[in-house]
């Protein structure tokens, strides 16, 4: 974690948005401008976007990318990755809608299932990788298939379709006009940035990406600490393929494939480091946005999905060039 | 805003209520939105290709979105959700499960968008499930598609042939993959009864699982007389394990689609047939009659375009009417 330098020292004005970015929101301001320019110059484009209708559409468009990336900037903030959590997403869905719909539990069963079945997931690979020591990339990649694999096997390959009225409000409901999906994300997001941000629980998880012996040395259970974070981890892509899965009234057992990897790519555009250390959600969640504010104006625009993931690829290495050039700055002042 | 919002749709609710009451349903004015899973699969892409020229030639205003993959679900319906907010008057979709587009066109009906199921990706008892009611679906009837395989082979053979006949099944649970097998089962039992169907496996479309589960087949089987697969990625597969094994030309191969792969390896004399689909007369046809439902005018709810048997006869003849709509 970089020492903060004393904002009074810096009259610029630009510099002083800077820090106070960084301390209040821990979010790093860069992200924040390219987010409000995309918004700008999709307005002045398309007449479609500025619209409270759109603005909803598009952060309901985020919401399980969103929540995934939350999972992604707890996982790589420790220093580790879960490249799980797209399939986990997609098991957790079949399972939610096979005991909805084909055991026939209350709606209630439904999301445990889902939550369950993630956060089992996340456990197993947790387990793998701090007792039986295989680097957390294999196992993760192993989860992969094995959860991609069983969600074809418990659904056959079909999607199962017709989830209880209680299971659909949560995808569909819409209290005060906001879509649900919307406020269940948000609010996952204001709680595990706070976790992130304030707590000891989330101190450690940055101390062990940033120096995992140091942390062990100062008497932290760095194993079980992990093991907690690839649990939250799968529980979050549950509450993801829950999400998804009412949405659409079914459990698909090809949800979210390659999600994974949108899911790092919106917490590394948003300021997480690759290697730990250094991430926050709110910061994840700009990222997650500047996708979905740029996926959404090409759409509006009718560009070509090809281009837009040129976009996409093109924003994430522009994210980490001014991020890596901002650090080289400071490391020569 | 909201409230406001609220009261409006109750209000546009209530004025369409009382205009379907007296004479079906009204449409939006706008574009037309089209919908497709990928473009990188040449049978979509032809398909696109029809729906663009066939609206332009038709003079009208349209927007052509797709999505990375036929695999995309969300993605899809993230795109379907924002092409809604230009308020086109059509939503031509090809979904990509029946069930990703649900949320989605339950809002294009609210707003009087007329939704077109292309290529039937959409389940009926769903739509129904769901309250959504589409203006028609179109493409093609694949059970007479794996019929007219069934006929084709059975020309070949004659009806009164024996030997084993293998079938490779698209991926399990697809629809689409199980009609076309089902119709060509059903009819090799009714016109040749002494040709045996002695494996029916899924080749998940895959041309190399196909080509495995042909050499596994002819291993057991050297005497195969016929292959139908429900696709032609498959039997282009097939045809390579049946060349390999030195068997090329002694075993009917027929697959399903027509795409340009195919149509090469039946002139090269190696696929022997595939029943072709014709997706670029799938895509006209569906602004064609997109037009004729926002005119008020009635159209089937069920539109089925035909499908030709592909041979090398018929390729080099070249006198075939829909040879043109092959892309």
């Amino acid at each position: 974690m970089s020492v903060k330098e004393n904002p009074a020292s810096h009259p610029n004005f630009w510099k002083r948005a800077q820090v106070a970015s960084e301390e209040r929101l821990h979010v790093r301001l860069e992200s924040l401008v390219v987010l409000g320019g995309l918004c700008i110059t999709m307005t002045i484009l398309s007449p479609y976007f500025l619209s409270v209708n759109n603005i909803l559409n598009i952060l309901l468009a985020t919401s399980t990318i969103g929540v995934l990336a939350i999972a992604a900037t707890f996982v790589i903030g420790s220093g580790g990755l879960d490249l799980s959590l797209g399939s986990v997403m997609g098991l957790s869905g079949v399972v939610g809608a096979y005991m909805a719909v084909n055991m026939g539990l209350p709606a209630v069963f439904g999301v445990i299932g889902c939550i369950g079945a993630g956060a089992i997931a996340g456990f197993v690979n947790g387990q793998l990788i701090t007792r039986a020591f295989v680097p957390a990339f294999i196992v993760t990649l192993g989860m992969l298939g094995l959860a991609r694999g069983l969600g074809l096997v418990i659904s056959d390959g079909r999607v199962i379709y017709g989830l209880p009225s209680g299971l659909l409000y949560l995808g569909q409901g819409r209290p005060l006009g906001i879509p649900m999906p919307v406020i269940i994300f948000l609010t996952t997001a204001l709680v595990t940035h706070y976790i992130l941000a304030f707590t000891r629980f989330g101190r450690y998880t940055l101390a062990i990406g940033d120096n995992e012996n140091s942390t062990r040395t100062a008497g932290i259970n760095v194993e079980r600490h992990r093991l907690i974070l690839y649990t939250l981890s799968g529980g979050l892509a549950g509450l993801a393929g829950m999400l998804f899965m009412a949405r659409i009234n079914s459990g698909d057992p090809t949800a979210g494939i390659s999600y994974e990897l949108t899911a790092i790519t919106a917490a590394i555009i948003g300021g997480t480091n690759l290697f730990g250390g250094r991430g926050s959600i709110l910061g994840s969640m700009i990222g997650a946005l500047i996708m979905g504010v740029l996926q959404n104006g090409l759409n509006l625009l009718a560009v070509q999905s090809y281009y837009q993931q040129m976009a996409i690829g093109a924003v994430l290495i522009f994210a980490v060039f001014i991020d890596q050039y901002q650090m080289r700055k400071e490391a020569r002042v | 805003m909201v409230y406001t919002k609220k009261v409006n749709r109750f209000i546009i609710a209530l004025g369409a209520a009382a205009t379907v009451s007296l004479a079906g349903p009204v449409y939006a004015e706008g574009e037309y939105a089209v919908l497709m899973k990928t473009l990188a699969n040449p049978f979509w892409g032809a398909m696109g290709q029809g729906v663009e020229e066939g609206a332009q030639a038709a003079g009208v205003e349209y927007f052509v979105q797709a999505v990375e993959s036929d695999q995309a679900a969300e993605s899809q319906l993230n795109v379907c959700n924002t092409m809604l907010q230009r308020e086109p008057s059509v939503l031509i979709t090809a979904a990509i499960n029946s069930t990703n587009l649900l949320p989605c066109l339950k809002t294009a009906q609210d707003a009087g968008v007329a939704v077109i199921d292309l290529d039937g990706n959409l389940d009926p008892t769903i739509l129904d499930a769901e309250g959504i009611k589409i203006a028609f679906r179109i493409g093609s009837d694949n059970v007479a598609a794996g019929a007219q395989g069934a006929e084709y082979m059975v020309e070949q053979l004659g009806a009164d042939a024996t030997g084993p006949v293998l079938i490779i099944e698209g991926l399990s649970g697809n629809v689409t993959g199980q009609k076309r097998v089902s119709g060509f089962q059903d009819r090799l039992a009714a016109l040749a009864p002494g040709l045996e169907v002695v494996a029916s496996l899924p080749g998940d479309w895959d041309r190399g699982k196909a080509a495995t589960i042909m050499n596994d087949i002819l291993v057991r089987h050297p005497d195969l007389v016929g292959v139908f697969a429900a696709n032609d990625g498959m039997a282009l597969g097939a045809v390579e394990s049946a060349f390999a094994a030195g068997k090329g030309g002694d075993i009917i191969i027929i697959g399903v689609d027509g795409n340009s792969d195919a149509v090469k390896s039946i002139e090269d004399g190696r696929l022997t047939a595939s029943v072709a689909q014709l997706p670029y007369l799938v895509g006209s046809l569906a602004v064609e009659n997109a037009q004729r439902v926002l005119a008020g005018e009635t159209v089937s709810s069920e539109i089925s375009v035909p499908t030709m048997v592909l041979t090398q006869e018929v390729l080099a003849a070249g006198s075939e009417p829909m040879l043109e709509f092959v892309k």
